[in-house]
């Protein structure tokens, strides 16, 4: 079964393989901007969901 | 404090959108047991045409995903949207015209679903008017959702809400392009494309449905609730933003893969296989992103209820995630494909993810909006090991008969013959497996009749807090920095958010679907394929009508088990007059597109009347009805010019001959019944012989054009 599974994948063509590396290329890229910062807003961001109970007057 | 305004939420449309879900859920679950058993007990239809397998499966689908899981999505998002936004719902009125113009379009589909009203794309089986009305209504929901938006108090747009934009402008555009049809009359239109083309429309709005209403709005749901039960921010907020972009743009791709092996370009297929494998990447970002949320709270999963349904709900996302893009692998989906292991592999998704969360986000939910606690947590937590129990029983017996069933199509005796030469073999051996399934769908059914009790319960000890009273500061007008990167600048504008995420997911569409309609040589000439006769055509639509799509696939994929037991294999030019395509994606029974020819005329007679006359143990519906309904001819004439104008080579006028030429072929299908010494009253104008016509045209075209080699 892996041995056929390795061998179909030969016959994927050029059209496939260079969106397959565009993308993998663009994705890496993004994660590395995405990560590379570092500041409060994400924190804010992050605590949004939490917050919103406190806007509630109960 | 800086001056606060005060505002209220509303809760009353979070109800009753939470109401609906729940109610349509039993329905559309105990549509799906009804049709669980039929499989193992045909008779169990009792005759009744409406609740026939064929009819009612479109008809739990559909239930399922627009009315469970579609008002699910409505509760979290207006729960979610004004407290995410600090703001009251965009307007009253809206809400109130989405809320009741979707459950009238639900209850459209449930009346024409079991009519036979179907156009029998699967889960866009419904007809044009109530096409029109979704959109309509849809249009309703993103005025709601971005007026929201616009007049919020929070600067900032969490990312939840992105994932609901892009499901909304996503839908949109698969539902127009899915869509794109002629009328015949009120309840019958044809669609534009033919063949190939329509597959592969209907294929990429098939697998984007599944990603763009029941997964992506799922993981806004998610990036609320989850840390909201948890009283604990997600475990990253930067992967949630991976998650996001690489989720739509990769997902928006990956339709093809329901068509691998099938007439469809390779280039094509290639495309659906590499990006359904490159999902898994954002897919498990996205799990471990909601399971880690978890990280230092999982003394608390143990007694919380509520967490215990989102660890199964996403870990059964992350299963089904891998799950997919396995199944996208040719050599592996050479196997599953047609079989129940796709049956299983859905309802991870349904009953795990979908179903699992929607549980957890109302037992969250209901006593907040009621002002009360939950009526028992220990109840919740029986519900949730039973819909677990459930789960298992269903998918398990589920995996193991596709399994079966897909060996033992495959099997050849050493002497090069099919071992199980019988298709009927095969389905035999899994009938256990079925029961299994049926009782496994049961079991997660009484889960939530019990969640029904304790919600009731719950919300009968508090009262709804209609309007919930709120107070925020107005929203800070917004000065750009310098170096304020892309993402910032996005993530501030819901109009820029709609514009880029319509832009990624308009990639994957455009590159995939324009060259097939526009390239010819994608679709190769046969000279010998001529369009329908009008018998045909009629014969053609009472398939559709009785869903026998659900059954059986009409596409003979180029290996050898099948070219054996079926004959040649399909060619895309052979489906250039097919409107709609009828491919399927399930064989319950055998492949039928090189039907044509096989049997004799009697044959097909006897074993619609009763299937088991022809083959002992046939778990095939009876149709005993298509012997007594008279054929419909009033609208024969206006379908040719339908298919004509869509460039059906019809001679000209031949519309006004369709119904004389119909009848003519009718009495040849009776002499060839009379020979074998079939008679019945008046029966050249029932629907049996324009069934008959039908299947016996199946796959012939091409014998033609060998013949004159
Ligand atoms: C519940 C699933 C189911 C539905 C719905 C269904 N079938 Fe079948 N069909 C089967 C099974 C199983 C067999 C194999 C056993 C048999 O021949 O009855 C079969 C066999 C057949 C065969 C014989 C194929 C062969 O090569 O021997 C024909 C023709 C057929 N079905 C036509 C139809 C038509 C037309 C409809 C719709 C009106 C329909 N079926 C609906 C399950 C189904």
């Amino acid at each position: 079964m892996g041995k056929y599974i390795l061998e179909q994948s030969g016959s994927y063509n050029w059209m496939a393989i260079f969106a397959l590396f565009t993308f993998f290329i663009i994705f890496i890229v993004a994660i590395f901007m995405i990560l590379r910062k570092n500041d409060p807003l994400m924190k804010h961001m992050q605590e949004l969901p939490l917050e919103d109970d406190e806007t509630q007057i109960q | 404090m800086t001056n606060l305004e005060t505002f209220s939420y509303d809760n009353k449309i979070v109800r009753n959108f939470a109401i609906a879900s729940v109610v349509f859920g039993i329905i559309g679950m105990l549509v799906g047991i009804t049709a669980a058993f039929e499989l193992v007990f045909p008779s169990l239809n009792l005759g009744i045409p409406e609740i026939t397998y064929g009819r009612i499966r479109p008809l739990h689908t559909n239930a399922v995903i627009f009315a469970f899981v579609g008002n699910g999505i409505f509760t979290g998002v207006y729960y979610s949207l004004q407290r995410l936004l600090k703001t009251r719902m965009f307007s009253d009125l809206l809400s109130n015209i989405h809320f009741w113009g979707w459950q009238l379009i639900i209850l459209a589909a449930a009346i024409t679903l079991p009519l036979g009203i179907t156009s029998s794309h699967e889960y866009a089986e419904l007809e044009w008017p109530i096409d029109i009305a979704i959109a309509l209504v849809w249009v309703v929901f993103g005025i709601n959702m971005f007026g929201t938006i616009l007049k919020r108090r929070e600067n900032h747009l969490y990312v939840a809400i992105w994932f609901y934009i892009a499901t909304w402008i996503t839908v949109t555009v698969l539902h127009i392009f899915n869509n794109i049809q002629m009328p015949v009359h009120l309840f019958k239109s044809v669609y534009v494309f033919s063949g190939v083309q329509d597959a592969l429309v209907q294929w990429w709005y098939g697998h984007n449905a599944v990603a763009f209403f029941l997964t992506t709005p799922y993981l806004g749901l998610m990036y609320y609730f989850m840390p909201k039960a948890a009283n604990r921010p997600v475990y990253s907020y930067k992967l949630s933003i991976i998650h996001f972009w690489a989720l739509i743009f990769i997902y928006i791709w990956a339709g093809p893969h329901h068509l691998l092996y099938t007439s469809l370009p390779d280039w094509a297929q290639s495309l659906g296989t590499v990006f359904s494998i490159m999902l898994i990447a954002p897919s498990w970002g996205g799990m471990l992103n909601g399971l880690l949320t978890l990280r230092g709270v999982w003394d608390k999963v143990r007694t919380d209820p509520i967490l215990k349904f989102f660890v199964v709900a996403v870990t059964a996302y992350g299963m089904a995630t891998l799950e997919g893009p396995l199944l996208s692998i040719k050599s592996l989906n050479a196997i599953t494909h047609y079989t129940d292991w796709t049956v299983g592999h859905v309802h991870i998704g349904a009953l795990g993810w979908n179903g699992m969360l929607t549980f957890g986000m109302l037992y969250w939910l209901i006593p907040r909006i009621y002002g009360t606690k939950l009526y028992s947590v220990k109840l919740a937590n029986t519900h949730f090991w039973i819909g677990t129990l459930g789960i298992l029983f269903y998918a398990i017996p589920l995996y193991w008969a596709g399994w079966t069933q897909s060996l033992m199509w495959k099997q050849f005796t050493p002497d090069g013959f099919l071992q199980y030469g019988n298709f009927l073999e095969t389905v035999t051996q899994i009938l256990p497996m079925y029961m299994i399934r049926a009782i496994g769908g049961t079991i997660y059914f009484v889960g939530v009749i019990v969640m029904v009790y304790n919600l009731m319960k719950t919300a009968f000890s508090g009262k709804l807090i209609a309007n919930q009273e709120a107070q925020s500061a107005p929203r800070e007008v917004h000065v750009a920095h310098k170096n304020e990167y892309w993402h910032k600048w996005i993530e501030r504008k819901p109009i820029q958010m709609l514009i880029v995420s319509a832009v990624l997911i308009l990639i994957g569409g455009i590159v995939e679907i324009i060259p097939m309609m526009m390239i010819d040589k994608n679709v190769p000439k046969i000279a010998s394929i001529q369009p329908y006769t009008p018998l045909e055509i009629e014969g053609r639509d009472i398939y559709i009508r009785e869903g026998c799509v659900g059954c059986h696939s009409q596409m003979v994929r180029p290996f050898r088990s099948e070219t054996e037991r079926y004959g040649e294999y399909s060619k895309s030019g052979e489906y250039i007059y097919d409107r709609p395509f009828l491919w399927g994606s399930k064989r319950t029974g055998p492949d039928l597109h090189r039907v044509g020819g096989k049997y004799p005329d009697s044959w097909h007679y006897n074993h619609m009347y009763d299937p088991t006359s022809m083959a002992p143990g046939s778990i095939m519906p009876m149709y005993p009805w298509l012997f007594e309904n008279d054929l419909d001819t009033k609208y024969t004439a206006a379908k040719i010019k339908v298919h004509q104008s869509l460039g059906a080579p019809y001679p000209d006028g031949y519309a006004d001959k369709a119904v004389a030429d119909l009848q003519t072929q009718a009495k040849k299908v009776v002499a060839n019944l009379a020979k074998d010494n079939i008679k019945q009253e008046g029966i050249e104008n029932k629907e049996i012989v324009a069934l008959i016509a039908y299947l016996q045209r199946l796959g012939t075209d091409i014998k033609v054009d060998n013949q004159n080699k």
